[in-house]
């Protein structure tokens, strides 16, 4: 008899033995292990709309080493936030590309709605003990988008102590990014011009980041583990977002400078690109208690952020997994607030000596921001496992009444976001 | 048993903990009396101090021998529950010693499933046979406390471990692996490797000190029933992870059966293994 056959033989003879009922399971662990996602991020008034899917692929190899790999595809379509302000009229202006024009309405806030991109990125990941107590872990990544790509490589040392209820981790992750605006990057604080004309625009640009993080995570006892870490992180090169502008504005007025287009028609205001400096260090501490409360785990963390721009942040999280039938629910408040860059300007005003660097970017500002959400899971044969998460996000800015010129007090003059996110998860072996 | 025992329980309250040792432990200890050739007040010695005579089973026993008895019909006579006669002859303490031919002869006579009349729940052995459950019994014990465990705590993450043969019941939370190491024959208490297993049973079979050596051959301590020598150059050492802990104990035993064909033998049944 061969051995399949045998084999056979075997585990009916064993069913009978045991008296088993149930088909028999898997023994092993599957051979891969895959993440499933796609999400939905939708902003209020036909803004940025992003739809995303995403696999996670995890491979356990013997001896706990483990290869994961990543791959995600997005695509953003929607307009954001130009940088300059609402006026009480329509206002024109030259697209990125140099080629055509867009008009926004009164009393808007200006949006660049030429916005559409295709993102693609690929990560891979290999972790794997080291000595008895240490765990080494390194990565790759690669994404690629019409006008940006990245390219980061990782690595990870962790080692338990204290019979493994304390383990410290340091990880260490560089990057290169290369951007390569549409119709060239434009030259900080040059005016846009009318179309045709690339004057102040050339070619791609780059910039370099390093990051590091160190982390401590805690068994304080059998219910509670608390973490700790500490995060460096410096970026070099070119930090400005291409599309960005700033009104010029009148200083009794606070309506932008008009401008007469040329005959290939262009702005009808003056607008600058913006302007940031080429390094930005940004540190950040955070803390994470976690708790089981009898089968309902109750977490709770804090973020303090810092950087050499200005913006100091808080983020407090709140999070609770209820368990509920064969699954969990899971309901989460966040609450974020910053507050602006040195150089963020509403806008700029004519009359008054350019700064070295001047952003309107409103992720640069001063706002709040607040996260409900609700997540289900759940739990099938096999650690089969479907998830379904939805959250809604608010975000409100506020510049203060000395930072507006004129006519701006009674203008929106910070894009308030509101959005919604929608994600399907589904988790499976193979 | 003589080895070290052990019952792992996922993340639960202290009682429902304890009542899970509870069960296990009363469930092995129940079968190594019941099965035990060491004791004088169970089946096993009763039926091998029959001297001829027939003995009725009990429903348990009889599946016991029915299981026996197919892996004696699909291992072609290799494996057998009448050869621990056997062992009478043999000494693996390493040495060289080898016993004549004339006395395995002799014992031969006494061996074979061949001579026993098995009629459901009736069993009748010639005289001066006898039967050892030794090849199955720890793996079965293992496979009915995870069994009882399943019954009493439906879902609950367990491994039972008895000397090394184990097998895991329910699912743990977070549906997390149990992280299982196969131990080095050379340097015990390390793991040769750790496997992340979520269900089924793991078995060890193979002893790097009871062996007999012999014209540069080595010979394991298991015995072939057809030939009544042990089989040579075997692996030291064999583990399989199997659908349950029987399974996995009784493919190590048809390996080291197959001598140094082991492993083409195991890669054929489609397990996962490891041979030192």
């Amino acid at each position: 008899m061969n051995g399949k056959d045998l084999a056979r033989a075997l585990a009916a003879a064993t069913c009978t033995l045991l008296g088993a009922t149930e088909e028999a399971k898997a023994a092993e662990e599957p051979t891969w292990n895959l993440d499933t996602a796609l999400l939905m991020y939708k902003e209020s008034d036909s803004r940025v709309q992003d739809v995303s899917a995403a696999i996670l692929a995890s491979r356990n190899f013997a001896d706990d080493r483990i290869l994961g790999l990543t791959l995600t595809a997005d695509t953003l379509t929607g307009a954001s936030a130009s940088g300059a302000t609402a006026l009480d009229r329509p206002q024109t202006f030259t697209s990125p590309s140099g080629r055509a024009t867009y008009t926004t309405p009164a009393g808007r806030v200006p949006l660049d709605d030429t916005f559409k991109d295709t993102r693609f990125a690929v990560s891979g990941s290999w972790t794997q003990p080291l000595a008895r107590l240490y765990t080494v872990s390194a990565g790759l990544g690669f994404s690629s988008e019409y006008d940006y790509r990245h390219f980061g490589a990782n690595a990870q040392l962790a080692r338990d102590f204290n019979k493994r209820n304390t383990t410290t981790s340091l990880s260490v992750a560089w990057s290169k990014d290369d951007v390569d605006p549409v119709g060239g990057a434009p030259l900080p604080l040059s005016q846009m011009l009318d179309v045709g004309s690339n004057a102040n625009k050339s070619g791609s640009r780059s910039k370099n980041g390093l990051d590091a993080v160190f982390g401590v995570s805690q068994v304080l006892d059998r219910n509670t583990v608390v973490r700790l870490n500490y995060s460096y992180s410096r970026a070099n090169g070119y930090l400005n977002d291409p599309y960005k502008l700033l009104s010029v504005v009148d200083a009794a007025t606070g309506d932008t400078v008009a401008r007469t287009p040329g005959p290939t028609g262009g702005p009808d205001g003056v607008y600058l690109f913006e302007s940031r400096p080429d390094s930005r260090t940004k540190q950040s501490i955070y803390g994470e208690l976690k708790r089981n409360l009898g089968g309902v785990v109750l977490s709770g963390s804090y973020r303090y952020l810092w950087d050499d721009w200005g913006i100091t942040s808080h983020t407090l999280e709140a999070r609770l997994r209820w368990p509920l039938g064969g699954g969990y629910l899971e309901p989460v408040v966040r609450w974020y607030t910053q507050s602006e860059a040195d150089f963020y300007r509403i806008s700029l005003v004519r009359g008054q000596p350019l700064p070295a660097y001047a952003s309107a970017d409103f992720r640069l500002g001063r706002f709040d921001a607040t996260t409900l959400g609700l997540k289900y899971g759940h739990e099938l044969s096999d650690g089969r496992e479907w998830t379904v998460r939805l959250e809604n996000y608010q975000q409100n800015g506020s510049t203060p009444s000395s930072a507006l010129t004129g006519r701006q007090a009674q203008r929106d003059t910070f894009a308030d976001l509101h959005a919604i996110i929608l994600q399907f998860g589904y988790r499976f072996g193979l | 048993m003589s080895c070290p025992c052990e019952v792992l329980v996922d993340d639960c309250p202290e009682r429902t903990a304890r009542e899970v040792l509870q069960i296990a432990a009363t469930e092995a200890l129940r079968i190594e009396r019941k099965f035990s050739r060491y004791r004088e007040d169970n089946i096993v010695h009763q039926i091998n101090t029959a001297e001829g005579r027939t003995v009725d089973l009990d429903d348990e026993t009889s599946r016991l021998i029915d299981f026996a008895a197919n892996l004696t019909a699909a291992s072609e006579g290799a494996f057998d529950l009448t050869s621990g006669i056997l062992r009478k002859a043999w000494r693996f303490d390493g040495g060289d010693q080898v016993p004549d031919e004339s006395t395995i002869r002799e014992l031969m006579t006494r061996a074979g499933w061949n001579r026993v009349e098995w009629d459901r729940p009736r069993l009748t052995l010639e005289p001066g046979m006898q039967i050892d459950f030794g090849g199955i019994g720890k793996e079965y014990a293992v496979d009915r406390a995870v069994r009882l465990l399943a019954a009493a705590q439906p879902g609950l993450g367990v491994l039972v471990n008895l000397g090394g043969d184990l097998a895991i019941g329910g699912v743990r939370v977070a549906n997390r692996p149990w992280t299982v190491g196969i131990e080095s024959t050379r340097r015990p208490d390390e793991a040769i490797q750790t496997v992340p297993v979520r269900a089924g049973g793991l078995a060890t079979s193979g002893d790097s000190r009871r062996f007999v050596l012999r014209d540069g051959r080595r010979f394991s301590h298991v015995l072939d029933a057809r030939t009544g020598w042990p089989v040579a150059n075997a692996p030291h050492s064999i583990t399989v992870l199997g659908r349950t802990c029987t399974e996995a104990g009784t493919l190590t035993t048809l390996a080291l059966l197959k001598g140094s064909d082991a492993q083409p033998f195991l890669t054929a049944t489609g397990s996962r293994f490891w041979l030192q």
